[in-house]
């Protein structure tokens, strides 16, 4: 029922890429970043700022991480809770009429529209095969969840 | 494999413990300087490097209502012609930037000679105000002030509104 291992490591090999590139373009600009937090109108200055300075970071390492296999049932539900959270985000911000800018990649960044919801859905599941296949095959730290 | 026995999995919480533990380390090393003037009080109404626009002074409630009330500075309203209809401070000229942007170089004809110019947005959250003064200087108008506060911290703050919606 679960794809072979080699589609495995390509959905890997996808979400962490998509991951470490949305890590490295926030990471240039953060202040960017921050405003583009606070567009959403769900959260202050503050957590803005802070939100800027650590998720990039979150999401640059659990996608390295995936690729790599370190902890990739870690990185796997990190990535996949992040991604719901995305998703529910740029639903109630459509609900609410509001017209921002996502965020996602910082300079290569669009509207958060349907087509972001849809895209986002993707990499979720992808990221939920990867989370939930007992095998994880090419992985550099084979713990004992990872094992065939 | 279960949610169940991923989440009770000793391995997965080492994992996530080990992803924003790491994270937090190298977001506080990367930007500590940014992270300084964070705690320092900057940023608390925009997230702007003001060094990025030497050419322009930023400034305060306070001192945009000063210079309202000294009527020797011109306010500019660089939102859209309807947010300015439904209200603005008094006797700003309305020059939103995105019809400026789209060629209305007309606009700039409103301006008068005055010492200075104010310019605003909606508030710290948007960056019209910050663009238009760029464009303002580029063409050649000086003493250019942004007020990053904007019609939102004006206006929470009881201070006089000028409306153009017919009663």
């Amino acid at each position: 029922m679960w794809p072979n291992k080699y589609v495995l490591l390509a959905c890997r090999l996808i979400v962490g890429a998509v991951f470490i590139w949305a890590g490295v373009s926030k990471i240039a600009d953060p202040l960017s970043f921050a405003q583009n937090v606070k567009n959403y109108q769900l959260v202050g200055q503050t957590l803005s700022f802070l939100t800027a300075v650590f998720l990039p970071w979150v999401e640059l390492i659990a996608g390295l991480w995936l690729i790599i296999g370190l902890y990739p049932k870690s990185s796997a539900l990190l990535i996949s809770c992040l991604l719901g959270f995305f998703i529910v985000l740029v639903a109630i911000t459509m609900a609410r009429g509001l017209n921002v800018d996502c965020g996602c990649f910082g300079t290569f960044s669009r509207q958060a529209d349907w087509w972001l919801i849809a895209e986002d859905s993707l990499w979720l599941a992808l990221s939920l095969v990867l989370l939930f296949s007992p095998a994880n095959d090419f992985c550099l730290f084979k713990g004992k969840s990872s094992k065939a | 494999m279960g949610l169940k026995k991923i989440l009770t999995d000793r391995e997965t919480w080492t994992g996530l413990v080990s992803i924003i533990g790491l994270s937090i380390i190298l977001g506080l090393a990367s930007h500590p300087s940014l992270i300084k003037r964070f705690l320092a009080g900057e940023f608390k109404q925009a997230f702007i490097l003001k060094e990025d626009f030497p050419e322009l002074v930023f400034i305060s409630l306070p001192e945009a209502e000063e210079a309202w009330s000294r009527q020797e500075a011109v306010f500019i309203d660089s939102r859209s012609q309807e947010q300015f209809d439904l209200g603005h401070v008094p006797g700003a000229i309305s020059i939103p930037l995105e019809d400026l942007k789209n060629g209305r170089e007309d606009l700039l004809t409103l301006i008068p000679e005055v010492p200075e110019i104010v310019i605003y947005c909606e508030s710290g959250s948007c960056q019209d105000s910050t663009d238009l003064a760029k464009i303002l200087e580029w063409r050649g108008f000086k003493n250019l002030k942004v007020f990053l506060g904007g019609w939102a911290e004006w206006q929470q703050n009881g201070l006089p509104v000028e409306t153009n919606v017919a009663k």
